[in-house]
């Protein structure tokens, strides 16, 4: 009980000092997700502490993740106004990026003769967390291991969006925005919200857009895939 | 008094995540129960009697902090560290590149369809979000 509620002090404090440093130094290896979880492993493995008794805390901050994704509402009614005008590009953006996301993602590791259940696991790579372990456990794969994933693709999306910005010198509020939320889910919205509120709306909606989408053709495509 | 809002509000948000968790275990639905408490919320949002301030607060509060709740499930990566093997970090490499590949590819595509409308459009949204 009371390593429990030392874990989500640790957790909440690491993740306060993180941003605190972030806001200091914005360089792109120090997005807050990298900067305390990276401590918080190394205090688990320099103390010899499972990840089953940090859980033990950690699932009661874990367990936000799900009125997080039901709030997602509120930014798309928000925002519906201003959205009706851009409707039609966001939407085919996010309905082939989606596709795009999950079968580079698929084909590339079939060519690449990966194991089917890691196959099955980093499919949902692109989406929100709680909704990526979801499709994970529909389609079959191992839902632990898709967190590991999504966290790589969000991490890296953050880290590397700026620089692919400036290379196709992008500046539009709403590609930037559906770059980061498509590729990066909830990691690229916070960096998208660094750029501004326009491109933070747009980030989460295309976010919320793209798992409605993946939790609709993965199982679908998924079969055809594999077999 | 704020907080307490807050409270109350993301309480209210945990209530529609576990209808929809058990609407999904009840249909065998292949949507996750998350996504189908996002649409209650959103269908509720539009009903002119619920008023948005009801969730306005609490939703703001974990859009925030959302990075706070995906520490645990990253701090999992721990369990695997059959990552750093061969395969593992093949597949690591897979991951990166599709991300990047689905980055270029949005925005780019994003960025055709929304600057074909006039050029000023982009101002014009700016300035009406900021205006908000």
């Amino acid at each position: 009980m009371a390593n429990s509620i030392f874990f989500i002090a640790i957790t909440i404090i690491l993740y306060l000092l993180a941003k605190k440093l972030y806001s200091h130094v914005s360089f792109p290896l120090l997005v807050p997700i990298t900067t305390s979880t990276f401590v918080i492993i190394l205090i688990l493995s320099s103390f010899h502490v499972s990840y089953e008794s940090y859980m033990n805390g950690g699932k009661w901050i874990n367990i936000m993740l799900g009125p997080a994704v039901v709030s997602f509402a509120y930014p798309l009614f928000e925002h519906k106004q201003r959205l009706k005008t851009h409707f039609l590009s966001i939407f085919i953006s996010v309905l082939s990026g989606t596709f795009i996301g999950f079968i580079s993602g698929v084909c590339l590791s079939i060519w690449l003769g990966l194991k089917q259940s890691v196959i099955l696991s980093l499919a949902a790579k692109s989406v929100t967390t709680p909704v990526a372990m979801g499709i994970t456990s529909i389609i079959g794969g191992i839902p632990s291991l898709t967190v590991v994933y999504v966290m790589i693709a969000g991490i890296s999306g953050a880290i590397f969006g700026p620089y692919l910005l400036s290379l196709l010198k992008i500046d539009h509020p709403i590609a930037i925005g559906v770059g980061y939320g498509l590729a990066s889910h909830g990691i690229g919205t916070a960096k998208a919200a660094e750029y501004g509120e326009v491109e933070q709306a747009i980030s989460s909606i295309t976010m919320t857009l793209s798992a409605i989408f993946a939790s609709l053709i993965s199982p679908f495509f998924i079969h055809i895939l594999i077999k | 008094m704020k907080y307490a809002y807050i409270i109350v509000q993301i309480a209210f948000l945990y209530c529609l995540n576990f209808i929809g968790i058990t609407i999904q275990n009840k249909f065998h639905l292949m949507i996750p129960g998350s996504i189908i408490g996002m649409f209650i919320l959103f269908c509720l949002l539009n009903i002119p009697i619920f008023k948005d301030k009801w969730v306005r607060e609490g939703s703001n509060f974990l859009n925030k902090h959302l990075t706070l709740f995906f520490i645990p499930a990253t701090v999992g990566i721990i369990q695997y560290s059959s990552l750093l093997n061969g395969s593992g970090l093949i597949s690591i490499g897979i991951v990166l590149i599709s991300t990047i590949v689905t980055m270029v590819f949005s925005t780019t595509l994003s960025f055709f369809l929304s600057s074909r409308k006039e050029q000023n459009k982009e101002q014009l949204v700016r300035s009406e979000f900021d205006g908000k």
